[in-house]
């Protein structure tokens, strides 16, 4: 399973996820999007939209931290 | 059956769930998140007793002090959908299903952010219309930006577009700046602000992303066009008072009425404190300190004194 995560800096909801991963020995890379212009291109064309945190579980994208859905797509990735 | 149910993880929240613990009533605090609204606030300089800290680390530092609370109970990821009047107190029904009793209520669930209601704006949530400049400010380097409001929160979106945007409109209703005076001089130093008054948000518009605005100069009474890259929306907040409508009086605005002498709403067993109630303060420090306030005149009112 893959775990990428597009954050800002500054953003608390970016923080929260990345702590939840950490809490659930879970690995994931982490792209700071205001350093990396090609991963906010990335970002933008992912998710359709231009806000952060964007999580993507295996190609499930999520826009926004939302415990439920990490839960659901890192259950569903699991067996891969 | 709980002696205390507190409806909200904000300042006010933890506040009265640490004074309930040490009266050692019964209670269960329900919220979706801890820290309130400024959980998103880059710094927080007037949290009485702590010079700086970032809303993240004060929303965590509350959380860690409710926690630290031997007996109080914690229901958290989860919020009250409606309460209903029962025999001897009220029933809490959450978005987890469940059903709580209990005899007394402290609804401290706050405000959200509100919205402009103009054409464009759902449509391009996220895509250029924003609410969190301290999460997405970044990501709108380069671009002339927009950013509606005149008070604090608007203040700060500015600031936190200054070092990325190429210019900044602040578009204000009114005749002036309600934000702190400190702030107001920030954004006029910075010498790339552009700030119009008696101005009205109509439309937002663009392709796949934002790429302009139009707003009614109420002054020449003409609607004129901003070519932006995306608006921030920081036009105030609106009461999360939903749940509880036809249980306890609401002001015109949807705010809950209480007697500011103990924080009694229309409805005997139910208190209210924090933003969610008709003050005309909207602070950290005032909804710990109201909300300390509704602890403590409950716990006479479950003592019958």
């Amino acid at each position: 399973m893959t775990i990428k995560i597009y954050t800002t800096p500054t953003c608390v909801y970016c923080k929260m996820a990345k702590e939840y991963f950490k809490s659930h020995d879970l690995q994931y890379e982490e792209y700071d999007v205001t350093k990396d212009r090609s991963k906010l291109d990335e970002m933008v064309a992912k998710s359709h939209q231009m806000g952060v945190p964007v999580i993507d579980i295996d190609g499930t994208v999520m826009v926004g931290f939302d415990r439920d859905y990490i839960e659901q797509a890192v259950k569903s990735g699991s067996g891969k | 059956m709980y002696d205390l149910i507190i409806i909200g993880g904000g300042p006010g929240g933890v506040a009265a769930g640490v004074y309930a613990d040490r009266k050692k009533l019964k209670t269960l605090l329900i919220t979706d998140e801890f820290g309130g609204q400024s959980k998103v606030s880059d710094e927080i300089q007037n949290w009485i007793g702590t010079k700086s800290i970032s809303g993240f680390d004060l929303s965590k530092s509350l959380e860690e002090h409710l926690r630290a609370q031997k007996e109080i109970e914690i229901s958290d990821d989860d919020l009250a959908l409606s309460v209903a009047k029962i025999d001897g107190g009220f029933e809490v029904n959450t978005r987890k299903g469940k059903k709580y009793q209990t005899k007394t209520i402290l609804i401290v669930s706050g405000s959200h952010h509100k919205q402009l209601g103009v054409p464009g704006e759902d449509k391009f949530n996220g895509k250029g219309v924003a609410y969190c400049s301290t999460c997405d400010a970044p990501l709108f380097a380069g671009k002339e930006m927009a950013v509606a409001g005149g008070g604090n929160s608007a203040l700060e979106a500015v600031v936190d577009l200054l070092p990325y945007a190429t210019k900044v409109y602040l578009l204000v209703r009114s005749d002036k700046l309600k934000g702190d005076p400190v702030t107001q001089d920030q954004i006029k130093a910075s010498g790339k602000v552009q700030i119009i008054f008696n101005a009205e948000v109509q439309e937002i518009s663009g392709d796949a992303f934002v790429d302009g605005i139009k707003y009614l100069d109420k002054t020449s009474n003409s609607v004129r066009e901003l070519l932006v890259g995306g608006i921030f929306v920081e036009i105030g907040s609106a009461p999360n008072s939903d749940f509880i409508k036809g249980m306890v009086d609401l002001n015109e605005y949807g705010y809950v009425v209480v007697d500011s002498k103990n924080q009694r709403t229309s409805t005997p067993g139910i208190w209210a404190a924090g933003d969610i109630t008709d003050l005309p303060f909207r602070q950290n420090n005032i909804s710990a300190g109201d909300s300390v306030k509704a602890l403590l005149d409950l716990y006479n009112y479950l003592n019958g004194r």
